[in-house]
């Protein structure tokens, strides 16, 4: 797939989690910003619970994808650690299958 | 709605008492295990699946996507034992056991939780075994990796409840199954002893207790190992 139709499905489901989230604790909905660690207001089950809803928004857009990795909780490592990483991590996914 | 119920081991035993008794009472069963289906049911859909093997889980999880669009039960019954002094168990049938009693459940449980997660009523069963609290000298590998599963429960409550989906484990008491059924006489008999009430247990016994796990009201149940037969 390409990175921007990445970027896009992955921003709509940040989107759709804001609005079960309170003001305070709003994910920021750019192609840069934070999804775990310090800048981020999201703890481990949030990320999660938010990358469950990415899989199963790659899943109906026909590109399904198992989101499991050894550094997932890595602060400084995840690939799930803000959009830019995450958004390289599914394009290699979805370029393996 | 008819529940959508998965359960691994269904081709003989308590799996498959536990399929006909959800069968029963309306549910979707879904079922699995290395051998074919025992079951000639309607709502009963088999899949041949080694639990060790996650290639297989996955297909069988994608099938259940595409079949029915979610899960609302698991309950992970797949085990083997092997009665043996553990100084005399070679390592391939250790990593038989802990693979199918202790990895094979994670990893099932892993897909399963993408499933599970649209539930109204999300639940993860698994079935460990009294060997563990009673410490069986015979049973040590067989007991260890149920322990370990006993820990996984505790641990992925706490993971899944954001999700709505409880994770309970059951241990049945000394009940005549495939599993149980090579135990000599004198076994039986000093196992039966340590329970508060010494009567073999049987598949309802078992099924009462998931029962009760699953309902809508234990929504607040989770984390919680119950073992048959007044062991503790």
């Amino acid at each position: 797939m390409e990175q921007d139709a990445i970027l896009s499905i992955v921003l709509k489901v940040v989107e759709q989690a804001n609005l079960a989230r309170v003001n305070s604790q709003r994910l920021e909905v750019s192609p840069t910003a934070p999804l775990f660690g310090p800048a981020s207001p999201l703890d481990s089950l949030g990320l999660v619970a938010l990358l469950i809803d990415i899989e199963e928004a790659f899943d109906q857009a026909g590109h399904p994808v198992t989101l499991s990795d050894e550094r997932a909780l890595s602060q400084t490592r995840s690939p799930f650690r803000d959009i830019p990483a995450l958004v390289s991590y599914l394009a290699a996914l979805t370029r393996e299958s | 709605m008819p529940r959508r119920v998965l359960i691994t081991g269904t081709s003989s035993g308590l799996g498959q008492q536990l399929a006909e008794h959800y069968l029963a009472g309306g549910d979707v069963v879904i079922g699995c295990a290395r051998r074919a289906a025992t079951i000639d049911h309607p709502m009963y859909a088999h899949h041949l699946v080694d639990v060790k093997d996650e290639h297989a889980i996955a297909t069988m999880l994608a099938a259940i996507r595409a079949d029915h669009d979610g899960l609302d039960v698991l309950i992970n019954n797949a085990g083997v034992a092997a009665m043996n002094a553990f100084a005399l168990t070679p390592p391939a049938a250790m990593h038989h056991i802990v693979g199918t009693n202790l990895l094979g459940p994670m990893v099932l449980t892993h897909g399963a939780i993408r499933l599970l997660r649209k539930s109204a009523a999300g639940r993860i069963v698994n079935v460990t075994t009294v060997a563990v609290p009673l410490r069986l000298a015979g049973e040590t590998v067989y007991a260890a990796s149920k322990a370990a599963l006993e820990s996984f429960t505790r641990g992925l409550a706490k993971e899944v409840g954001v999700f709505g989906i409880t994770c309970n484990a059951v241990g049945p008491s000394l009940t005549p199954t495939r599993l149980t059924n090579g135990l000599p006489p004198a076994v039986r008999a000093r196992l039966l002893s340590q329970q508060a009430i010494a009567r073999e247990g049987s598949a309802a016994d078992v099924a009462n207790v998931i029962d009760f796990f699953l309902r809508p009201e234990s929504n607040l149940v989770t984390g919680q190992i119950v073992y048959l037969g007044g062991i503790s």
